[in-house]
């Protein structure tokens, strides 16, 4: 069945076409850390149709707790990726330099 | 809703949705997991349970971050 | 009432001068603020781009920065005019606490953006959902289209604060 096109405001149709834009971006970058900015631009289009499809006063409490629960995700893929690579690093130079840092610790 | 924006939002649903099958890296599936919802809660909010969305959209942050607790272990 | 486009259009070009400008002054780009931003600003630099432009993409990323204040100061006015607005800082307020950052910056987005919306607004010319659609815009040239060239125009931004 083919859904029905009726009137659609125009701020509401960029909302749609940048969120679109977006996924296949995130899609096409290899990068994980850089997948999290086109990840952002997708929450800040969907937060954009939630307003204009219900534009109530619940609807604007729904779209701030899906905006700042969306970034605490993020925040937190973020951070958890850094410590990991950090703590990879660490691991890599306590394997291949041992021997230096016994030196250090015998002078 | 709007024909244009429900075949949008159901694109997202489906490449999240394909992304997340095919990825090898944890974190990139969480990144999918996450359009997913993106994707799904404008069909919740159309239907006017908010109250089912506003909760939805605070739990689903908090699940993501539970799971990188296992993720942080798990070494591809 | 101008038509839709030119409004769209100006709403694109006030919402961005806003958040960048208060952005630049807040000194987002100096450094990241958590240990996620840092690392966005190093794999943007890896790909080409610029450190600092690089720490502010990350600190936008994770957590709810000027930008995040002027697109909700828009749908609350869109709403409730001047409370609605108001009522928008103090999400930011909470979404920046929450994410371990001062919120400094978010607030005093979010504060300006209200008056500048709610005045253009009472002044007839351009609606609030007209800065929905800007602000996504703004958005989208900052983060969507090019990593490497947002970072060197927003490293270049910082250097003339600097």
């Amino acid at each position: 069945m083919i859904p029905e096109i009726t009137e659609l405001s125009l701020p509401a149709l960029i909302c749609g076409i940048v969120a679109l834009y977006s996924c296949i971006r995130i899609v096409l970058e290899k990068n994980t850390l850089r997948k999290l900015p086109f990840l952002n631009v997708l929450t800040f289009s969907v937060t954009g149709i939630i307003v204009l499809i219900c534009p109530t006063p619940l609807g604007t409490a729904a779209a701030c707790a899906y905006f700042i629960g969306s970034t605490l995700e993020s925040n937190a893929i973020a951070s958890t990726w850094a410590k990991r690579a950090e703590k990879d690093k660490k691991d890599a130079a306590d394997g291949t330099e041992a021997g230096i840092a016994d030196g250090e610790a015998a002078q | 809703m709007n024909g244009i924006l429900l075949v949008i939002l159901a694109a997202a649903i489906l490449i999240g949705t394909c992304g997340a099958a095919i990825s090898r890296n944890p974190f990139d599936k969480l990144i999918y997991l996450s359009m997913i919802f993106a994707g799904a809660l404008p069909f919740i909010i159309e239907k006017g349970y908010l109250d089912m969305a506003i909760a939805a959209a605070v739990i689903v942050p908090v699940t993501t971050i539970i799971t990188l607790q296992a993720v942080w272990r798990c070494r591809e | 009432m101008l038509t839709e486009i030119t409004q769209i259009i100006i709403a694109f070009a006030v919402s961005f001068i806003i958040y960048a400008t208060i952005d630049v002054l807040a000194g987002l780009p100096r450094e990241g603020g958590v240990c996620g931003a840092r690392a966005i600003g190093e794999a943007v630099e890896e790909s080409g781009g610029d450190l600092h432009g690089g720490y502010m993409l990350g600190n936008i990323v994770c957590s709810p920065d000027a930008s995040a204040g002027t697109l909700l100061a828009a749908c609350g006015v869109y709403l409730f005019g001047l409370t609605g607005g108001l009522i928008a800082a103090v999400f930011v307020y909470i979404g920046n606490r929450i994410c371990s950052d001062k919120g400094y910056a978010g607030t005093a987005g979010a504060i300006v953006a209200t008056f500048v919306i709610w005045g253009l607004a009472n002044a007839g010319i351009i609606a609030p959902q007209s800065f929905i659609a800007g602000m996504v815009l703004a958005i989208l040239v900052i983060q969507g289209i090019s990593h490497k060239y947002a970072s060197i125009l927003l490293g270049k931004l910082w250097r003339l604060r600097a």
